[in-house]
């Protein structure tokens, strides 16, 4: 930064100024439809999450339950898929909430 | 047309009132199954169609007479079809894709005034039909949609970038194998599913709903004390009808909202 310190002020100031209160740009994303749009994409991955979990570790359990023919596997795969699913999206959106980003996914 | 009040009160000779020895015509699944309009061979046309064909047009002809000649300062027509054509923009496509996913706008408008207005036939008197809740128009929309994500991810990743980014980058290897099932059944089966099943759900149960209402109101109507609970029917009727109008909106606007997040994850790899 060069000039004498009064320069640097008023320039930081400038700065300061256009950060905090940006000239309206009418294209700009809408933050709260930006809300709306991640919150409607990862509600419905969590709930495909726990669905998935849930189906395919049933099938898989279901399929070795009928292999060695004890049917309990079928509702016991389901509830390890459960817990599968709940585990993962704690650790993935648990992590990405205490970031403060998102995922559009 | 079988979601006919008149036709269901059939069975008494369309006087099936309270205490008059006639139950209750409760709506089924057969409110959904129309008998031909015509057929040619073992091609049969239902009122659903019509409906499908007559949505097609009117979004096809209201925008061509908004921007067939455009003028610089809109006016008419013009003006509607802009507010609609930016409230997707703003309200859809922006806040998933940003600038770089306009050229996916005229997608997302036609795909969002076609729902809509197949919702809304649900209210439109005479045809009183939403072609949504008939599961058969909505797979073909998902197919769609889950085609172009699929095309979109495999041109802008490549396959391999592709297939690698659907592992979850933030679990220890050991992990991954428990998980992979989890993506795949996630990925190629109920994601698509939950995106159909939502829309077609909401359409139908909305539609039985408006129909055991209208039903009950022409049910209860007589010189007792159904009339009172007649006027109550009625009530209802047009609370479930406001609300239906609500329905029908955000249920286009969520399938279309989703298929944008789908587009936009397909450009780049979500983390």
């Amino acid at each position: 930064m060069s000039g004498n310190g009064k320069g640097a002020v008023t320039r930081s100031r400038v700065t300061r100024s256009r950060v905090t209160r940006p000239a309206r740009d009418p294209d700009a994303v809408d933050p709260d439809a930006y809300g709306r749009a991640l919150g409607l994409s990862t509600g419905w991955t969590v709930f495909s999450y726990l669905i998935a979990g849930m189906a395919a570790y049933g099938f898989i359990g279901w399929l070795i339950g009928r292999a060695v023919h004890v049917a309990i596997l079928f509702p016991l795969g389901m509830l390890v898929g459960l817990g599968i699913s709940i585990g993962y999206v704690i650790h993935h959106y648990g992590r990405q909430e205490a970031a403060g980003k998102g995922d559009h996914r | 047309m079988t979601g006919d009040v008149h036709v269901l009160a059939a069975p008494a000779g369309g006087q099936c009132h309270i205490f008059s020895g006639c139950g209750f015509p409760a709506p089924g699944l057969e409110n959904f199954e129309f008998q031909p309009l015509f057929s040619i061979g073992s091609f049969h046309f239902t009122k659903p169609m019509l409906i499908a064909i007559l949505c097609t047009i009117t979004v096809i002809v209201f925008f061509w007479l908004a921007f067939g000649k455009p003028k610089l300062i809109p006016r008419g027509m013009q003006n509607i079809g802009e507010i609609g054509i930016l409230a997707v923009r703003d309200q859809i496509l922006r806040p998933s894709l940003g600038r770089r996913g306009d050229s996916y706008l005229p997608f997302l408008v036609s795909l969002f005034f076609f729902i809509w207005l197949m919702n809304l036939m649900e209210l439109i008197p005479l045809l009183q039909f939403p072609a949504m809740s008939r599961i058969g128009f909505v797979w073909p929309l998902v197919a769609i949609v889950y085609i172009l994500y699929l095309y979109l991810g495999f041109r802008h990743q490549g396959a391999w970038g592709y297939i690698k980014n659907m592992i979850p980058p933030d679990v220890p290897l050991f992990v991954l194998p428990i998980l992979i099932p989890v993506e795949l059944l996630r990925f190629f089966v109920i994601q698509p599913f939950t995106l159909g099943v939502r829309l077609f759900g909401n359409m139908f149960a909305g539609h039985l709903l408006l129909t055991i209402f209208y039903i009950a109101t022409w049910y209860l109507l007589s010189l007792s004390i159904g009339l009172l609970y007649a006027v109550g029917s009625a009530v209802l009727v047009v609370f479930v009808f406001l609300l239906e109008l609500l329905v029908d909106l955000l249920q286009a606007f969520i399938f279309t909202t989703l298929t944008a997040t789908y587009i936009a994850s397909s450009l780049e790899p979500a983390h």
